[in-house]
Order: C-alpha cells, then sequence, then structure tokens
C-alpha cells in the first residue's frame, strides 16, 4: 500500500518535472506588467492584445503556419511514397536506405544548418519561403517514412493480393486497401512534421529573412532586446497550436483505424 | 475441354527448386484437391494459377487461352485465403462487394446480389458488421462469399479450414461440398488434411517435393495408392517392410524379417522382384483369426463407435488394428489373420533430394 502511494507519488513529481516548466508560461502570458514574473501579481489581456494587434507578429504567426502546412503537405506525400518504396526492397537495402532518410534526426542541427545556409546562398534562396520548407521539409520526413514504414510493416500483405484477385488494378488497391490501412501511421508522421516545422528555430534563424519569418525566429530575437510577456504570449500560441495537432491527429487515428 | 490446364509449369525460388514441372487437367466444374506436407509444392502451385507467383517455365491454360503472364486483376479467379484476408476496415458487406464495385456493377445490383451471397453462406442480416466482431467461421464464410460473388471462373481455395477448431472445420466441410455441388463451379483446394481432401474432391492430386505423386479419386487412393508415401498419407495404413520375393501376374509375395509366411498381395507398378517394398494393410483388414499369426496387445484405445489396438509382431513390427472383438488387455497374446486380397505391396517412395536440399549448386 504504501509503496502504491510512493510509486504515485514519484509519477506525478516525474510528470510534473516534464509538464511544469512548459505550462508555467502560459500564466506569464497573462501578466499586466512588462515583465514576465510567476506568477503574476496583476493579471490582464494586455499583451495578447499587443501581440495579435500587431502586424509583425501576425504575419510570423501566419507564415509560421504556412511554412509547417506545406512542409506537412511535402513530406507527407514523399515520406509515405518513400516508406512505401523501402517496404518493397529486400532486408539489406532497406537497412541502408532507413539509415540514409534517417540521418536529418541524427545529424546536429548546427552542422545543417551550415551546409543548408551555403546551398541557399549559392542558390539565391537566403530568406525565402522555398528554403524554409525545403528544410523543414529535410527534419521532418525522417518521421513520415519512420511512422508509416511502422503502419507499412503490420500491414498484411495478402490483403493487397487479395483486392489484385479481386480484380482492382494497383492504383485502386492504393487507394481503397493500402491507404486507409495506413492512415494512421501517415496522419501521426504528418503530426510530427507539422510541429517540427513549427518549433523549428535553429535552421530558421540561418535560412529565414524578412520576407519569411517564422514565430519561434521572431520570438528568439524578441528575447534577445527585452523580455516582456508578449514572449510568452506567442509561446502559449504555439502550445495551443502544437496540442489541437497533436489531439486532432489522435481522433482522426482513432476515427480511421480499423 | 479442360477449365484449367498446367503445362509442364515449374518454379524456383533461387537455387531452390519448389515445383517441377507439372502437368495437371482440371475439368469444367471438377473439384481438385492438392494434398500435401507442407513444403510440396501445393500452394506454389495454387499462387501460380492465381497469378500471384510467375512460374519459371511453363505455361497455364483456362480453356483455350494462354494466361501465363496475365496479371491476377484480369483473371477472374475467386481466392480464398488461409487466414481470410478480409479488408479489416470494411464491413462485411463492404467486403463482398468489393470484387463488384471494382467490376463497376450498378449499386442496385450490388446490393442485390451482396445479400444473396451472404444467403447463400449464411450470413443474412451480418451485413453491416465489422470483420472482427465475426467468430473464425463466420469469418472463413464471408471469404468464401467475397470469392464466390464476383462469379470466377476458377475458385481457388489455400487451406482455407486451417484456423478453424475440429466440430466446425466438418461443418463447413460439408458447406462448401454443398456449394460446390450446387454450383459446379471449378474448384482447387489446398491441404494438408487428407480427411478434408475425401470429403470434398472428385479427384486428389497428392503433391511431395514438388511434383504429383499421384492423381485419382479418393478411391484410387485409398485402394490404389502407387506407393508407400500416398499409403502413408491417405487413410490410416499400417506398412511392413520386406523384400518382393516373387512376382507373378500383378501379384507379389514379400518376406518380412520375423515374419515366417512371406505376404502375398496385389502389386503395385514400380515393384520388381529382389527389390525392397513394403506391405500395406489397413487397421480395418486386420480381425482375429484362430491360428492366425501371434500378436502381442501394446495398447487399446477407445475411439467411439471402435476401438484401435496397437500389436506387436515378431520382428519389432507394429500395427494398428480396428476390428479385433473381445475384452483383452494389455500384454495379451491375440491370434490375428487378414484376407490375402487386401493386401498391397508398394514401392518405397524414393527418397529424392528434398527440397532446398542438395540441389543447390
Amino acid at each position: 500500500m504504501i509503496g502504491r502511494i510512493a510509486l504515485n507519488a514519484f509519477v506525478a513529481l516525474v510528470a510534473a518535472f516534464l509538464v511544469l516548466p512548459i505550462v508555467a508560461v502560459v500564466p506569464g502570458a497573462f501578466s499586466a506588467q512588462s515583465f514576465i514574473r510567476l506568477p503574476p501579481e496583476t493579471w490582464s489581456l494586455r499583451w495578447w492584445n499587443t501581440f495579435f494587434a500587431d502586424p509583425s507578429w501576425r504575419r510570423t504567426l501566419i507564415s509560421s503556419l504556412q511554412v509547417a502546412m506545406l512542409t506537412t503537405f511535402v513530406s507527407a506525400t514523399a515520406g509515405t511514397a518513400a516508406a512505401l518504396g523501402i517496404a518493397r526492397c529486400g532486408p539489406r537495402v532497406q537497412t541502408v536506405l532507413t539509415g540514409i532518410f534517417l540521418g536529418p534526426i541524427v545529424t546536429p542541427v548546427i552542422v545543417m544548418a551550415v551546409a543548408l545556409y551555403a546551398m541557399a546562398l549559392s542558390t539565391g534562396l537566403v530568406g525565402t519561403m522555398t528554403a524554409l520548407v525545403a528544410a523543414h521539409t529535410m527534419m521532418a520526413l525522417p518521421y513520415v517514412v519512420l511512422n508509416v514504414g511502422v503502419s507499412l510493416s503490420g500491414l498484411d500483405r495478402r490483403l493487397l493480393l487479395a483486392a489484385a484477385g479481386l480484380g482492382a488494378d494497383p492504383v485502386r488497391v492504393f487507394q481503397t486497401v493500402t491507404l486507409p490501412l495506413i492512415a494512421p501511421g501517415v496522419i501521426g508522421g504528418s503530426v510530427f512534421a507539422f510541429v517540427t516545422s513549427f518549433d523549428e528555430v535553429v535552421l530558421s534563424i540561418f535560412l529565414a529573412g524578412p520576407a519569411a519569418k517564422t514565430l519561434p525566429v521572431r520570438i528568439w530575437e524578441e528575447i534577445r532586446v527585452e523580455y516582456t510577456p508578449v514572449v510568452a504570449v506567442a509561446a502559449s500560441v504555439m502550445l495551443v497550436l502544437a496540442l489541437m495537432a497533436a489531439i486532432g491527429s489522435r481522433f482522426a487515428a482513432r476515427k480511421l483505424s480499423p | 475441354m479442360s477449365a484449367v490446364r498446367f503445362q509442364a509449369i515449374a518454379k524456383s525460388f533461387g537455387p531452390v527448386q519448389a515445383l517441377l514441372p507439372v502437368d495437371l487437367e482440371i475439368a469444367q466444374g471438377e473439384f481438385l484437391t492438392l494434398l500435401g506436407p507442407s513444403g510440396s509444392g501445393k500452394t506454389t502451385l495454387l499462387n501460380i494459377c492465381a497469378g500471384y507467383l510467375e512460374p519459371t517455365s511453363g505455361h497455364l491454360f483456362v480453356g483455350e487461352r494462354d494466361i501465363t503472364g496475365l496479371p491476377p486483376r484480369h483473371r477472374n479467379m475467386g481466392m480464398v485465403f488461409q487466414n481470410y484476408a478480409l479488408f479489416p476496415h470494411m464491413s462485411v458487406a463492404e467486403n463482398i462487394a468489393y470484387g463488384l464495385q471494382v467490376r463497376r456493377f450498378a449499386s442496385e445490383d450490388i446490393r442485390r446480389r451482396v445479400a444473396g451471397a451472404l444467403q447463400m453462406v449464411r450470413l443474412d442480416g451480418l451485413g453491416d458488421r465489422a470483420i472482427r466482431q465475426l467468430s473464425g467461421g463466420q469469418q472463413q464464410r464471408v471469404a468464401l462469399a467475397r470469392a464466390l460473388v464476383i462469379e470466377p471462373d476458377i475458385l481457388l481455395m489455400d487451406e482455407p479450414l486451417g484456423a478453424l477448431d475440429r466440430q466446425l472445420r466438418k461443418e463447413v466441410q460439408l458447406e462448401i461440398r454443398r456449394l460446390h455441388v450446387s454450383q459446379r463451379r471449378t474448384t482447387i483446394y489446398v491441404t494438408h488434411d487428407q480427411e478434408e481432401a475425401l470429403v470434398m474432391s472428385d479427384r486428389i492430386a497428392v503433391m511431395r517435393a514438388g511434383r504429383i505423386v499421384q492423381l485419382g479419386s479418393a478411391v484410387d487412393l485409398y485402394e490404389r495408392p502407387v506407393d508407400t508415401f500416398v499409403a502413408k498419407f491417405i487413410g490410416e495404413s499400417n506398412l511392413l517392410a520386406g523384400i518382393v520375393v516373387s512376382l507373378a501376374d500383378g501379384r507379389a509375395c514379400l518376406t518380412v524379417s520375423g515374419i515366417d509366411q512371406p505376404l502375398a498381395g496385389t502389386a503395385a507398378p514400380g515393384v520388381f522382384a529382389g527389390s525392397p517394398a513394403a506391405a500395406l494393410l489397413r487397421p480395418e483388414a486386420i480381425y482375429n483369426r484362430a491360428g492366425g499369426l501371434k500378436a502381442k496387445v501394446l495398447e487399446r484405445v477407445y475411439l467411439g463407435e471402435i476401438v484401435a489396438v496397437r500389436l506387436s509382431l515378431a520382428g519389432g513390427h507394429e500395427l494398428w488394428s480396428r476390428r479385433l472383438a473381445g475384452e483383452f488387455s494389455a500384454s495379451d497374446i491375440v491370434e490375428i489373420g487378414w484376407d490375402a486380397n487386401v493386401v498391397s505391396i508398394l514401392p518405397n517412395a524414393s527418397d529424392e533430394p528434398q527440397l532446398g536440399g542438395t540441389n543447390a549448386e
């Protein structure tokens, strides 16, 4: 009995350690003062007004969403195709290809940033949304390949044979059998892709220009100048959007899973 | 004209010969079973017929048409898979409708045919169920309905009853038989279960190590097996190994070590004087005969309608009998006999290189 209480208490402590620092930013956003103090002495929505009234904050939020959605679309499509292709290879080729596709996850981000910056400079893409989407896709693609790969490994190949035997051509087999059955993996991978892009900051600092500045980059710039609660508001906005993406995907996956 | 004809169909997987050139014709409306142990090539042959595997050599004909290279979707065959391969994300009715939707039937027509198919396999009213809500036997029927509703030229079944318990297996066997009798659809059925083969088939092809060892009706295989392998595979059998001492007019005599009298029986082709062979004695042919061969009772097994007795003969041979009358217990000595015309003298199954064995160069 005591053991169980102790265990539960320990679990609660670990959970608090993981979650509290993140949640703590939210009350900071409702401060009435010009600096972040926890808990705030007086409460107000003042900084939320500041955030949404300021065109530069709004613009970065919108371009963050644009970049994240484009990244999600590109990496979900390309990653699913890649996972399908990898699944058709022999075991040795699979190991090699999976290693290559997971490369961006294990490469230090700063190394990637330097490399991509050089590439973007020579192609004149620095400061464009194209560069951001391409860079974020590199970071996001592995998660889609991994998630879809797991779904595919659980897919009974005989279902595809059965569909073909019933007269379906390969496109139809994919639409009616493969895709619905790997949809949970595609959705899971897409959420990872979205979140990866949405909070990516290192590559974005290198590649973003005035024309395509994302929210995390703006937050980074802001706190180097002054540490006002508007940063906490921006952080809270990001937190809510990321949570929504995660929760929405759970619902979608549950609805789709057989 | 045959419905399906395999012409020297062979298949290798890398260096492994899964199927030696096989010739086989299946008549229109026939129920043919490919029977054999695992690795005998029976599923390979079925998958070649369905188009899931391409043969290394040979040709496959449906009617007069060579369909060797035709993809599965153009073959109009209905396949029932071992674990059914039902689409888990579709309802029962959607599973059955799949082949019809692919064929662009009108939705009203699809509804009618699906309802008919459900009725045919006695699943009326379960069309809206999810697959995972069905029992194994019901899933099996859905798989059968899905394969039959497209009115395939040929129905293919790959160990469809393997996952069912014994009682259910018997029921579904009879149901498949009933459907076959009413529809007379050309069927190729794969199993390793000889009872299934005997109950359902018009003809049975016994396969071993990538080739058809014997092709015939259940009666042919049971009464005239070509060698010891088929004899062991079909029905219960006692085989006494020995040497052929005489052969004349289709009758052979076999000396068996430890037994004074040579055993006389009908000689199968491939039995030669002076060569090793085996005498086949079915358990139901062995009965009590005063003054007959002396045998020691090893065990007595009660099987309900009959009692099976395991006997030991001089020379260490063991026999099962299913016709011994009287009360006796282990170690009793009984005197047994059999009619000479029920004995078959069979060649030993040749010890061909097993699949994946020595022919790997």
